[in-house]
């Protein structure tokens, strides 16, 4: 799993590619980790990360990976950011509604409709 | 210390030509493990292939119906390939193909899992929304036999038997823990459960697959899969 990190204002994007299974999991948590750190130092206090994470290329997410994206949920929103998710494939899609987490997250297949998802939160 | 990183993966496969990719899957994906360079990871491939080549002509002459067992042991920087014939005697059905690999039990083979099921699903009729359900289901197994069960205890084996047929695949997890009662761990699809970060793993192996069962206090799981729809 190889992740890219871009920024768009004061959007951060996490450009997720490869399979999300066992270790990367506790990989990807970290590096949200650290994003969620960044901007609670570089802010004002109550600094918030809003976080879009591309899984386009992302083909396979076990429950590990699933719930390193439920933590970073329940973190973000605690401090009053956002988390969307982007570019769903059919099987990440899937799992989502499998687990049914499909009403925790909000989810976009364009990169322009999830940045203005996150302005309207 | 030099004992103690050394990891022994034992894999038995039946004996003919169509397994040598499998090898051949699992012999790179252990390699990538060792710091070796990688022309020198490439050779280690080739001489793999070849030796497998060459021994599974011969059996296939000899005894057509043998399974081929070694061991894989990896340090740091070398790999070892020996014959085990130490591996467990079992009895099978003459269209049964067997394939068992043991694990020492560190989460970084959670990926050797992942290509091994990806390889041996080539040889079984199921579509590719199913291949995906299935791999799933096995990393979960898998995960949860050397995460929970073995408590990534490098010394504790996990070991994960798939037998195909024609109509399925069966897939027998074993690990060396505690083991646990099924009944005990909660639904995560209970909304008080939802936003809980863990406790995913048996639930997505259930629905994944037709069928799992827990046996042995749960430290034995076999969970079966059908290439159509058992009727019921």
């Amino acid at each position: 799993m190889q992740v890219n990190l871009r920024h768009k204002g004061s959007i951060t994007i996490l450009d997720i590619d490869g399979n999300v299974i066992g270790p990367d999991a506790l990989a990807l948590k970290n590096i949200i980790d650290q994003q969620i750190q960044v901007t609670h130092n570089e802010g004002e206090p109550g600094g918030k990360l809003n976080l879009i994470l591309n899984l386009e290329r992302v083909q396979m997410m076990d429950s590990s990976g699933l719930g390193v994206l439920v933590a970073a949920h329940t973190t973000i929103r605690r401090n009053e950011g956002s988390i969307v998710l982007l570019n769903l494939g059919g099987n990440i899609r899937s799992l989502i509604v499998m687990a049914k987490l499909m009403t925790i997250f909000n989810c976009y297949d364009s990169e322009a409709e999830a940045i203005a998802g996150i302005i309207r939160s | 210390m030099g004992e103690r990183t050394e990891q022994v993966i034992t894999l038995s496969l039946p004996s003919s030509m169509q397994h040598i990719d499998l090898l051949k899957v699992i012999v790179t994906e252990i390699v990538k493990e060792t710091k070796l360079p990688e022309d020198i990871q490439e050779q280690i491939n080739l001489a793999v292939i070849e030796a497998g080549t060459k021994s599974t002509q011969h059996s296939n002459k000899e005894e057509p119906e043998k399974q081929w067992t070694f061991q894989l042991i990896l340090t740091e920087n070398t790999l070892t390939i020996v014959p085990d014939d130490e591996g467990e005697e079992f009895a099978r059905e003459e269209t049964e193909q067997v394939i068992t690999l043991s694990l020492p039990s560190s989460m970084q083979h959670v990926y050797l899992l992942d290509v091994v099921v990806t390889e041996i699903l080539k040889e079984i009729d199921f579509t590719e929304d199913i291949q995906e359900q299935i791999n799933l289901a096995v990393i979960e197994a898998g995960t949860n036999a050397i995460k929970h069960g073995n408590k990534e205890n490098p010394v504790k084996k996990a070991t994960i038997q798939f037998t195909l047929s024609e109509d399925r695949l069966v897939t027998i997890i074993k690990d060396e823990g505690d083991g646990f009662a099924r009944q005990e761990v909660a639904d995560p699809l209970d909304p008080e459960n939802l936003l809980k970060s863990s406790g995913r793993g048996l639930f997505l192996m259930e629905a994944c697959m037709d069928s799992v069962t827990y046996e042995d206090n749960g430290t034995i799981i076999k969970m079966v899969k059908y290439t159509r729809t058992p009727e019921l």
